[in-house]
């Protein structure tokens, strides 16, 4: 998986996060909550992954896996054909399962697909449905707690990006983000690295817009 | 090895300058590798140490994995040209299964499994040049790779090695230390509420001196604690993706 890295070019007087920052083993909470990254010990509650902790109290991890959820569309790509159905690797701990009597098309090795997440157990075993083959585009893998950031508040971030390059981007839940040849894909990628990597720093759609304008000005590279 | 045993304190000073409760100067740089999920280089005194975190994945063999939690793995590795002396090949010995098996235990009671069943998560500790205390610097290591890793844990495990020499009660040995001191004893602990996770020791301590050591061991953990919590930081807050951070010793 790669890794954000903070791109150099942002102001540092912008950047107030720095006391927000919480480690795992760090106090929350004096009084036992449920929280997600958190965990409750002696009527006290502790953040357990790396996180910025908002003000009204939750933690939005910087880092992590991606955990599967009920009904979470993802981009994936299959790994392995068996006879009834497909193995997929979803970006997850383990490859999710996709029957071959939930899709009308007929998937191969290495086919992209954008899918719906019908099941998870209690083992964290994996089911998808309502997939179809994302054809003639490119797949890259972002950080799975960073694409919140990405689609942004209503698609406003990532229908930004579709709208300046003209590209059809698909994003799944799990990470990985499919773009179409059509368009200027390789800026739109470009951005997305950009919003990947700024994910935890304010200010970031004034950013983006700014690059996107300065970069329809010039001319394109391809 | 020098035949002689070396005078390991002169003047109240150690042969490197140090008074007794100093460390060696520790830089931690988290987030190193592109590849791993979580990564993290520690050079502390002439020690480098790599630490990378891969999973929660699958888990192979299929049989190891359990229903209820992720199994955690660890490999510590010496390279063949981490010391003066000849260490011949790098695979598994006698001396890095041990410490693989005590550092996996220790951070098997820190990390939240229970959110990863049927998966493994693995641990790699490289020494890349070693200068004794290695093994606690690979935990320290190891710790930043995991929370760089965004695995769910209750506490940034640190560690450090206290002990005797020439009579004396000091914290974080160097080789000659280790080598000709009387006692060494390495100590992992979980800084949030002092739970030893690791404790071993060679030689010998009176009463006196290990109530004295573990006091200095739990003063010396928290300096090494808040390097690691600065490192961790510094990757999503310095102008440079990677953060280093050297400690001040008063010398």
């Amino acid at each position: 998986m790669s890794k954000p890295k903070v791109c150099e070019s942002y102001d540092r007087r912008s950047f107030k996060m720095k006391n927000n920052i919480v480690l795992p083993g760090q106090m929350v909470a004096d009084r036992p909550v449920r929280l997600p990254y958190c965990y409750v010990e002696k009527n006290k509650t502790y953040a357990s992954v790396l996180s910025l902790l908002s003000e009204d109290g939750r933690l939005v991890p910087l880092c992590g896996p991606y955990e599967p959820m009920l009904d979470d569309y993802v981009v994936a790509y299959v790994q392995e054909v068996r006879f009834s159905g497909y193995n997929i690797n979803i970006n997850g701990a383990a490859n999710a399962y996709l029957s071959g009597r939930e899709t009308a098309q007929k998937l191969q090795l290495g086919d992209v697909i954008y899918a719906r997440i019908n099941s998870v157990d209690e083992v964290k075993s994996v089911e998808l449905t309502d997939a179809r083959i994302l054809r003639g585009g490119k797949l890259i893998e972002t950080d799975a707690v960073k694409i919140p950031r990405i689609i942004g508040k209503k698609n406003s971030m990532i229908g930004m990006i579709s709208t300046a390059t003209g590209c059809e981007i698909y994003v799944g839940r799990n990470g990985y983000i499919w773009v179409s040849e059509k368009g200027n894909a390789k800026l739109a990628i470009e951005t997305i690295k950009m919003v990947e990597a700024q994910a935890h720093i304010s200010g970031l759609t004034d950013r983006i817009k700014a690059h996107l304008d300065s970069q329809k000005t010039a001319p394109a590279a391809n | 090895m020098a035949k002689e045993k070396p005078q390991l304190i002169i003047d109240g000073k150690r042969a490197d300058g140090r008074s007794m409760e100093d460390l060696r100067p520790i830089k931690i740089t988290a987030h190193v590798l592109n590849e791993a999920q979580g990564s993290a280089l520690v050079e502390w005194g002439n020690n480098k140490i790599l630490a990378g975190v891969y999973g929660p994945r699958e888990c192979i063999p299929r049989h190891d994995a359990s229903p209820y939690r992720a199994v955690v793995r660890c490999r510590y590795t010496m390279a063949p040209f981490c010391s003066l002396e000849e260490h011949g090949r790098s695979g598994p010995n006698r001396r890095s299964h041990e410490l693989s098996k005590v550092i996996r235990e220790a951070f098997e009671n820190v990390i939240i499994s229970e959110a990863y069943p049927r998966t493994q998560i693995d641990i790699y500790m490289e020494v890349l040049q070693s200068d004794g205390g290695t093994r606690c610097a690979a935990i320290t290591a190891a710790a930043v790779a995991l929370a760089d890793a965004g695995i769910p844990m209750k506490d940034l495990v640190c560690a450090v090695a206290v002990g005797k020499i020439d009579g004396q009660v000091a914290v974080d040995f160097s080789k000659d230390e280790d080598n000709y001191g009387e006692s060494d004893m390495p100590i992992a602990i979980a800084p949030r509420n002092g739970d030893v996770l690791l404790f071993q020791m060679d030689g010998n301590l009176t009463r006196e001196e290990l109530s004295n050591a573990l006091e200095m061991a739990y003063r010396a953990c928290a300096k090494v604690s808040a390097l690691q919590a600065a490192a961790l930081k510094a990757v999503y807050d310095g102008p440079k993706p990677q953060a280093s951070l050297v400690l001040g010793n008063k010398q």
